[in-house]
């Protein structure tokens, strides 16, 4: 054990020592990297198809000079440029003269949400049409979307939300679970696919997903799990004071971490993947062309692997934003006589 | 000499042995419990991935702020 400090110590010595030499890298250290890892993750105002790009609506309400706002819609940004009042500054189009209140754009994330919207709402809308035509209830489910769409649904119903959520009340939630858990596998699955964009890869989009559960959970909240909120019972008056402020910081932080994990997830995989291409670049512009096609059979097939953990997280992320959105508002949902503390006290006094 | 790319690397590797470290005591516990009782199998594997997924959670909070760094 002290031999094994002694050599580290002695390594870190060593390193510390040779540091000093790498000072004369410090002129290249400005240099452009062949790959744009952010720019790529980022929000585009267009789409991207294996014919080219496709510009994007931009849709501004701002205020111009004269301090009067308006709302503006342009085919692209390349004619929002056009029409003089708008110039690009930096990558970023801004007004001449005034500023912009709410940039309304569609961009390629929202495009690909409203797809994944769309997608599954089509899908309801043609098995419901099935179910109505007698095929999923009178006689057998017929095909391979009413099929798949009653795997997913009873999936929800029995493992998600039933066993988390009052057993009265937890009917009245599984469409939004299962909408939930369609459309983050859809943005997510879709975002595998190339030319397109991960809509999740954007900490707007899981926001916005976890504002959802947020105001779901509030509105299902019972008078007893108000009650914990602010009065926490069972605990000396003093800790009922002090868990005051951590159950309200408790209520914002639950759906924060929800959004947080469903970005990072699907932006680290992303990023993942254009690094690891993007070393074939950085290997040609280093070290010449022979590196790179010796780097590129390594990149590609660990490319591919990362692929098959990307397509397994990205419908694992989606299971366990439903699950944990299920588990909030079972929490939330809690009523009297199902509560522990409770139970306790009413049968053993 | 930039330090913000040495301590974006030791960020992420530090929060990387936190996760690992917590995600294996997490298999550990659940294995050793399905071979204890396998009727229980279901409810296990259940709640593993639950707390596998709040400790990922928290590491990838770590790993974002050290791509920030990193990249900006």
């Amino acid at each position: 054990m002290i031999q094994m400090l002694r050599r580290l110590f002695l390594t870190l010595l060593f390193l510390s020592a040779s540091t000093p030499a790498t000072f004369a890298l410090d002129e290249q250290a400005t240099s452009e990297s062949p790959i744009d890892i952010l720019g790529t993750v980022a929000d585009h105002d267009n789409l991207q198809t294996p014919f080219g790009s496709i510009p994007l609506p931009r849709i501004f309400y701002w205020e111009n000079g004269a301090g009067e706002s308006q709302l503006d819609i342009y085919k692209s940004s390349a004619s929002a440029i056009a029409s003089g009042l708008f110039e690009d500054i930096d990558h970023v189009v801004s007004p001449v003269s005034g500023h912009i209140i709410v940039d309304l754009s569609i961009t390629s994330h929202l495009f690909f949400f409203w797809l994944s919207l769309i997608s599954v709402l089509l899908v309801t809308l043609y098995v419901r049409s099935l179910y109505i035509g007698g095929t999923g209830r009178i006689s057998e489910p017929k095909g391979v979307i009413q099929n798949l769409f009653e795997v997913f649904f009873v999936f929800i119903r029995d493992e998600v939300a039933k066993p988390n959520i009052d057993d009265r009340k937890y009917a009245r939630y599984v469409p939004y679970l299962f909408t939930v858990f369609m459309t983050i596998a859809f943005m997510n699955v879709f975002g595998l696919l190339p030319w397109s964009a991960t809509a999740t890869a954007d900490i707007t989009v899981t926001a916005a997903l976890a504002i959802c559960t947020f105001v779901i959970t509030q509105f299902s909240g019972t008078k007893n799990h108000w009650g914990h909120v602010f009065w926490f019972p069972g605990v000396p008056f003093g800790v009922k004071i002090l868990m005051i402020p951590v159950e309200i910081i408790g209520l914002f932080t639950k759906p924060f971490a929800l959004a947080i994990r469903l970005f990072a997830n699907m932006m680290s995989g992303k990023i993942m993947i254009i690094a690891i291409l993007g070393l074939i670049f950085i290997f040609n512009d280093m070290f010449g062309s022979t590196a790179a096609y010796g780097i590129s059979v390594f990149s590609v097939i660990l490319t591919a692997v990362l692929y098959i953990l990307k397509l397994f997280v990205s419908l694992l992320q989606a299971y366990i934003f439903t699950l944990l959105s299920a588990v909030f508002i079972g929490m939330a949902a809690e009523s009297e006589e199902d509560d522990e503390e409770h139970y306790y006290a009413e049968h053993t006094a | 000499m930039e330090y913000v790319y040495l301590a974006a690397g030791f960020g992420a590797g530090i929060v990387a042995i936190g996760a690992a470290l917590g995600i294996g005591m997490i298999g550990k516990a659940a294995t050793e419990s399905i071979a204890r009782q396998p009727e229980a199998a279901g409810d296990i594997r259940g709640a593993m991935i639950l707390t596998s997924a709040f400790i990922e959670g928290v590491a990838l909070f770590g790993a974002i702020i050290c791509i920030i760094l990193a990249l900006k």
